[in-house]
């Protein structure tokens, strides 16, 4: 009931009467006061009485979702001796390194990305990134004191590729005669 | 030695705490029922309502000796139960409020037809309370309970007494309306 009709009705009661309230009254009051019926009591008294178990449970907080089998129940004691609880531990153990194993031997180490791909939006008349990509700062490496001059002479050394195996072929017998004049010819 | 001593401790609390709770079912059962039936208005949903009021008492009768006032407090947990049926059960047609009053009320010396008569015309001042505002309805329900005092509906519904007073004045108002609308329609 919305207020609108709690006005109108409320307009039509007079001056703080209730014209009617003795005959709404009169029937909550005899609802009210209908007898409860028999053996009430002792019905209620052997419905709890058949579920006690699940009620004491509740109370003390054990009540589960799943329970062990009876015979892996720990008041049965099959847990009292050192060689189940063992072999037990043991159980546990090999459980766990065997799952840390299988995930360990499924994880690909992959190498971390130099760059990070910028995405591309697809705006109508927009710009676009023209795969741009966005290299994330990182720290400066190590600056060496003094310039290395070394790395000079071995980039000119690159620079002229086929001569080296020429040289390199010679024996030093082959460069002794290459160098020293032809001897004349006997007589 | 000690430990005993404390299983026999323990034992004997737990035969007190099982014995009172006897009592409170046993004195409090039929208290319960009427609240029950007050709002669902059938026989077997209040007792099965009566029963799980006191299956949660059950579980928490550890705590017993902490609750005040035992009779506002059961009240309360039925209560509870019973709107919270309500609210999850389809309404119920009209007819078989009549049917289920023309059971249950008592015959005093009346014809066939002037209980049929009584049972139509209370089963309609039923429906005129089932068209209150929750709050008002629930307050007028409670009030026609003469073992309740305004203090004590207030507990139950867990507001002030004068938010009771309020309600309770307001339900009235709104009930004489309905029913003096529903006569001018006859």
């Amino acid at each position: 009931m919305n207020s609108s009709t709690q006005k109108r009705f409320a307009g039509r009661t007079g001056s703080g009467g209730f014209p009617a309230s003795g005959e709404f009254e009169s029937t909550l009051r005899l609802i009210a006061s209908l007898p409860a019926p028999e053996g009430l009591a002792e019905r209620v008294q052997a419905g709890l009485r058949a579920a006690p178990a699940a009620a004491s449970g509740a109370s003390t907080g054990r009540t589960r979702i799943l329970a062990w089998p009876a015979a892996l129940r720990l008041e049965n004691g099959w847990l009292q001796s050192s060689l189940a609880r063992s072999a037990a531990a043991a159980a546990i153990a090999a459980v766990v390194a065997g799952g840390g194993w299988g995930v360990y031997s499924r994880v690909q180490l992959t190498q971390p990305q130099r760059g990070i791909a910028l995405p591309r939006v697809a705006a109508p008349g927009g710009f676009q990134g023209a795969g741009a990509m966005r290299t994330p700062q990182t720290l400066n490496g190590p600056v060496a004191a003094r310039t290395v001059t070394v790395g000079t002479q071995a980039t000119k050394a690159a620079g002229k590729p086929t001569q080296t195996p020429v040289h390199r072929g010679k024996s030093a017998a082959a460069r002794k005669a290459v160098a020293q004049p032809a001897a004349p010819a006997a007589k | 030695m000690e430990i005993a001593d404390k299983a026999m401790y323990d034992e004997a609390r737990q035969r007190a705490i099982e014995a009172a709770f006897a009592g409170l079912v046993s004195q409090y059962s039929g208290t319960l029922y009427r609240v029950a039936y007050s709002v669902l208005r059938n026989a077997a949903d209040a007792e099965d309502a009566v029963q799980e009021a006191f299956m949660r008492v059950l579980r928490h009768r550890e705590t017993l000796d902490e609750v005040r006032d035992q009779r506002v407090w059961l009240i309360r947990i039925v209560w509870n139960i019973v709107l919270d049926r309500k609210r999850r059960a389809k309404t119920r047609p009209e007819t078989d409020d009549v049917a289920e009053l023309a059971r249950v009320l008592p015959a005093g010396g009346l014809s066939a037809e002037e209980r049929a008569a009584a049972a139509q015309h209370h089963a309609r001042v039923l429906a005129c309370v089932e068209q209150l505002p929750a709050k008002e309805r629930q307050v007028l329900m409670l009030s026609a309970f003469e073992e309740l005092t305004s203090v004590e509906i207030a507990s139950v519904l867990g507001i002030t007494e004068s938010s009771v007073r309020s309600r309770l004045f307001r339900a009235r108002n709104l009930m004489a309306g309905l029913l003096d609308h529903q006569r001018s329609l006859r």
